[in-house]
C-alpha cells in the first residue's frame, strides 16, 4: 500500500471535562475516501478538526505529507486550509451575502487570483457540479441540495489534496444526498483528491472506499485490541 | 397578549449571562431616556423667575430653560436608536431559544412580540431605577413641585417601556425567527413603507414639540431654534437616504469590479441591506450636523461676547460659557451613546454571523480578511455620509456667522471641520472595539452546530 497521505496517531482532545477523542489513530491514503462513521457524540468532527489542522490535539501527532500539523504554526495551518485542504460542512461554509459564483471564487481571490480569471473557473466548477445558471444566486434562494452542491465547488476549487467533508448531506433528503455524495465522489475519483468522510448514515458511508468507526473517542478496532 | 407577556416574563427571569448584559444595556437606555424625560418635565414645569442653584443659574429664567428642555428632548433621539439596537441584538442571541417557540408552534408573531415585550420589561426596569434616583433630586431642590410635574412624570415612566416595546418592534419587524434555528432577516422587496415612516414621523415629532417649546422671541425667524432644528433634520435625512443609496452604489460598484476579498465581502453585504447601514448610521449623521454647526455656532458665540466686552452682557460670561458648555456637553453625550449604539451593532453583526465566520476561518479564510470586511462596512458607506452631514452642519454656523456680522470672527470657521473628522474617526474605533469579539468567534467551538 502507499504510504498515508495523513496520519494522526494517538489522538486526544477533550472540550473542557469532556474527552471527545481517547487516542483514536486513523490513517488516510492519497485518493483514497474514506468514511468516519459512529454514534452522535463519538468524536467524529473532533477527529476531523484535529486532522484538518482546525484544533490542536491535546496528545497525539497529526503528519499531512510528512509535516507535523499538531506542531505548526496558525499561519501555515491557515495556508494549508486554505491550498492543500477543502471542507465541507452540513451548512454555513458559503457566505450568506456572496452569490454562488462569488463563493466559489472566495478561495482563488485569497490565493490572489485576478477577479475575473477566478470567476471564470468558479463557473466552471459549478457547472459540473450541476449548479450552472445559478451563479447570480445567493445561499438562502437556493435548496439546500444546490448549496451543499456549491459549497463542494468551494472546496474544490483549489484543487485541494484532501477534501475533509463533516456530514455534508445531514440537512438534505435522500435525493439531494445522493446527488451531493455522486457529485463529491465522482469528482474526486477524477482528481484523485482524498476524501475524509464523516457520517453517521450507513448509505452515505456506502460512497467510501473503506469505512471506520468511532465509539467514544477511539475505533472500534482500536477498543476491540485494546479489549483483548 | 397576556400569555405573551408571561412568557417574556418567563423568559427575561431565567435568561443566562449574556442575556443579562443585554436586558442591563436595554435597561441603562431606558434609565437614560426616563432620566431625560424627567428632568425635561421638571424643568418645563417651572413658571417664572427662580433662583437655582445649578448650572450658574441657567434654569433660572423661561427663555433658557426651553432651550434646557429641548436639548433633553433632543437627547432622546440616540438613546430610542440604542434601545433600538438593543433589541437587535437580543434578536440575535436568542436565535435558539426564539427557535424553540417556534417548534413549539408559536407563530413569527408571536415571537416577535414576546420579544418586544421582553425589551418592555428591562425597560420599565430601567425607568423605575431613573425615577427612583431622580425623584430624591427633585424633592431636594424643589421643596413641593405641584401636582402636574408628578402627573407627567408618572406618565414619562410609564411611557419609556410602552416606547422601548414599539422601537424593539420596528427593529425586529425584519426577523423572523425559524423553527429550525435560524433567525434572518427578511430582505425587503418592494414596498418599504414603515421603513421609510419611522426616520420621518421621529424627528416632525422632535420638531412639532420644539417648535411649542422654544423661544420664539430670540434674534428673530432666521434665528429661530424652529427653523434651525428644520435644518437639521433635512440634513440629518439627506444624510441617512445619500447613506443608504450610497451604501447600495458602493456595495454594487465595488461588489462587481474589486479583487480583494475583504472588499468583496463588505461590498456585498452593503448591496445586501444597504439600509442597515444607513440605519445603525442615522444617528451618527445627526450628531455630526448638530455638533459641527455647535462648534461653529460656539465660536461666533464667544468671539462675540469677547468683543462686547464684559459691561454691555446683562448677565455675568460664565452664564453665558456654561450654557454653551453645557449644550457641548450634551452633545459629547449623544455622540458617547451613539458611538456605544454602533459598538453593540457591529457586535451584534458579529454575533448574528459567528457560526458563519468560524466555518470561513476553518476553511482558512484569513481573520485579517475578516477583521477588514467588518470595518469596511462601517467605513464604506459613512464617509460621504458624514461628510454631508459635515456640510450641512457648516452651513448652518457659517449662517449664523453671517447673521451674527460681527467683524473679527471668521466667517468660515476652521473648527468645526474637525467635528466630521472626528466622529468618523470614532466611528471607525467604535467598529475596532468588536474585533476581539470576532477573533473569539471564529473559534473552532463554534462549529460544533455548524
Ligand atoms: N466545543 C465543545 N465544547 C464542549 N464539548 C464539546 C465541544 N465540541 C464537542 N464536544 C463534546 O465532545 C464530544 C464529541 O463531540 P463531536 O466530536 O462533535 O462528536 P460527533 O461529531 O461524533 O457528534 C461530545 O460529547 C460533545 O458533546
Ligand atoms: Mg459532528
Amino acid at each position: 500500500m502507499s504510504t498515508p497521505l495523513l496520519t494522526g496517531r494517538r489522538l486526544f482532545k477533550a472540550h473542557g471535562s469532556t474527552p471527545a477523542l481517547r487516542g483514536a489513530s486513523v490513517e488516510l491514503h492519497p485518493g483514497e475516501i474514506l468514511a468516519v462513521t459512529g454514534a452522535s457524540g463519538s468524536g467524529k468532527s473532533t477527529l476531523l478538526h484535529c486532522l484538518a489542522g482546525i484544533v490542536r490535539p491535546d496528545e497525539g501527532t497529526v503528519e499531512y505529507a510528512g509535516e507535523r500539523l499538531d506542531e505548526a504554526s496558525e499561519a501555515r495551518l491557515g495556508e494549508l486550509r486554505r491550498t492543500e485542504f477543502g471542507v465541507v460542512f452540513q451548512f454555513g461554509q458559503l457566505i450568506p451575502e456572496l452569490t454562488a459564483v462569488d463563493n466559489v471564487a472566495l478561495p482563488l481571490l485569497l490565493a490572489g487570483t485576478p477577479r475575473q480569471a477566478a470567476r471564470e473557473r468558479a463557473i466552471a466548477w459549478l457547472e459540473r457540479f450541476g449548479v450552472r445558471g445559478q451563479e447570480a444566486l445567493r445561499p438562502g434562494e437556493m435548496s439546500g441540495g444546490q448549496a451543499q452542491r456549491v459549497s463542494l465547488a468551494r472546496a474544490l476549487v483549489t484543487g485541494p489534496k484532501v477534501v475533509f467533508a463533516d456530514e455534508p448531506t445531514g440537512a438534505l433528503d435522500s435525493l439531494s444526498g445522493e446527488q451531493v455524495m455522486t457529485a463529491l465522489t465522482h469528482t474526486a475519483r477524477e482528481a484523485a483528491t482524498a476524501v475524509l468522510l464523516i457520517t453517521h448514515d450507513a448509505q452515505v458511508a456506502a460512497y467510501a472506499d473503506r469505512e471506520v468507526t468511532l465509539r467514544d473517542g477511539v475505533l472500534a478496532a482500536e477498543a476491540a485490541e485494546v479489549a483483548r | 397578549m397576556s400569555v405573551e407577556l408571561r412568557l417574556a416574563w418567563l423568559l427575561t427571569k431565567d435568561s443566562d449571562r449574556r442575556e443579562r448584559w443585554r436586558v442591563l444595556l436595554t435597561a441603562l437606555g431606558a434609565g437614560l431616556a426616563t432620566g431625560f424625560g424627567l428632568g425635561a418635565v421638571a424643568v418645563a414645569a417651572l413658571r417664572g423667575h427662580h433662583n437655582i442653584a445649578l448650572a450658574s443659574g441657567l434654569l433660572n429664567d423661561q427663555g433658557e430653560r426651553s432651550g434646557i428642555v429641548f436639548t433633553l428632548l433632543l437627547l432622546l433621539v440616540p438613546v430610542l436608536g440604542f434601545l433600538g439596537q438593543c433589541a437587535r441584538v437580543g434578536a440575535v442571541h436568542r436565535d435558539r431559544r426564539l427557535a424553540g417557540l417556534r417548534l413549539s408552534g408559536a407563530t413569527p408573531g408571536q415571537v416577535r412580540r414576546i420579544a418586544g415585550l421582553e425589551a418592555g420589561l428591562a425597560c420599565l426596569a430601567g425607568s423605575m431605577a431613573a425615577s427612583v434616583c431622580f425623584v430624591p433630586l427633585l424633592l431636594h431642590l424643589w421643596q413641593a413641585p405641584p401636582a402636574t410635574v408628578w402627573v407627567a412624570g408618572t406618565l414619562v415612566v410609564l411611557a419609556v417601556p410602552v416606547l422601548g416595546t414599539l422601537v424593539s418592534l420596528l427593529a425586529l419587524r425584519r426577523v423572523v425567527a425559524e423553527p429550525l434555528g435560524w433567525v434572518r432577516r427578511v430582505r425587503p422587496r418592494g414596498k418599504r413603507g414603515l421603513g421609510l415612516l419611522f426616520p420621518l414621523v421621529a424627528p416632525a415629532g422632535v420638531l412639532v414639540v420644539g417648535m411649542l417649546v422654544a423661544p420664539r422671541s430670540f434674534g428673530g425667524f432666521y434665528t429661530s431654534p424652529a427653523l434651525v432644528l428644520a435644518v437639521v433634520i433635512v440634513t440629518g435625512l439627506s444624510a441617512v437616504r445619500l447613506s443608504g443609496v450610497t451604501s447600495r452604489r458602493i456595495g454594487r460598484h465595488l461588489a462587481e469590479r474589486t479583487g480583494d476579498p475583504a472588499v468583496l465581502i463588505a461590498a456585498e453585504r452593503l448591496r445586501d441591506d444597504p439600509w442597515a447601514a444607513a440605519r445603525t448610521h442615522a444617528a451618527v449623521l445627526l450628531v455630526t450636523v448638530v455638533g459641527t454647526g455647535f462648534m461653529g455656532v460656539r465660536q461666533v458665540l464667544l468671539d462675540t461676547l469677547r468683543l462686547r466686552g464684559p459691561d454691555t452682557l446683562a448677565a455675568d460670561i460664565s452664564f453665558y460659557t456654561t450654557g454653551i458648555d453645557l449644550t457641548g456637553a450634551a452633545l459629547l453625550l449623544a455622540l458617547a451613546i451613539t458611538l456605544f449604539g454602533l459598538a453593540v451593532g457591529t457586535a451584534e453583526s458579529l454575533a448574528t454571523r459567528r457560526r458563519g465566520l468560524a466555518a470561513q476561518a476553518a476553511a482558512g479564510v484569513p481573520i485579517a480578511v475578516l477583521a477588514r470586511a467588518l470595518l469596511l462596512e462601517t467605513a464604506l458607506p459613512l464617509a460621504p455620509a458624514v461628510a454631508l452631514a459635515g456640510l450641512g452642519g457648516m452651513g448652518i454656523s457659517t449662517w449664523y456667522a453671517l447673521l451674527a456680522d460681527t467683524e473679527g470672527t471668521s466667517v468660515l470657521p476652521l473648527v468645526p471641520l474637525l467635528v466630521p473628522v472626528a466622529v468618523y474617526a470614532a466611528c471607525i474605533l467604535a467598529a475596532a472595539t468588536s474585533l476581539p469579539l470576532l477573533r473569539r468567534s471564529v473559534r473552532p467551538a463554534e462549529l460544533r452546530y455548524a
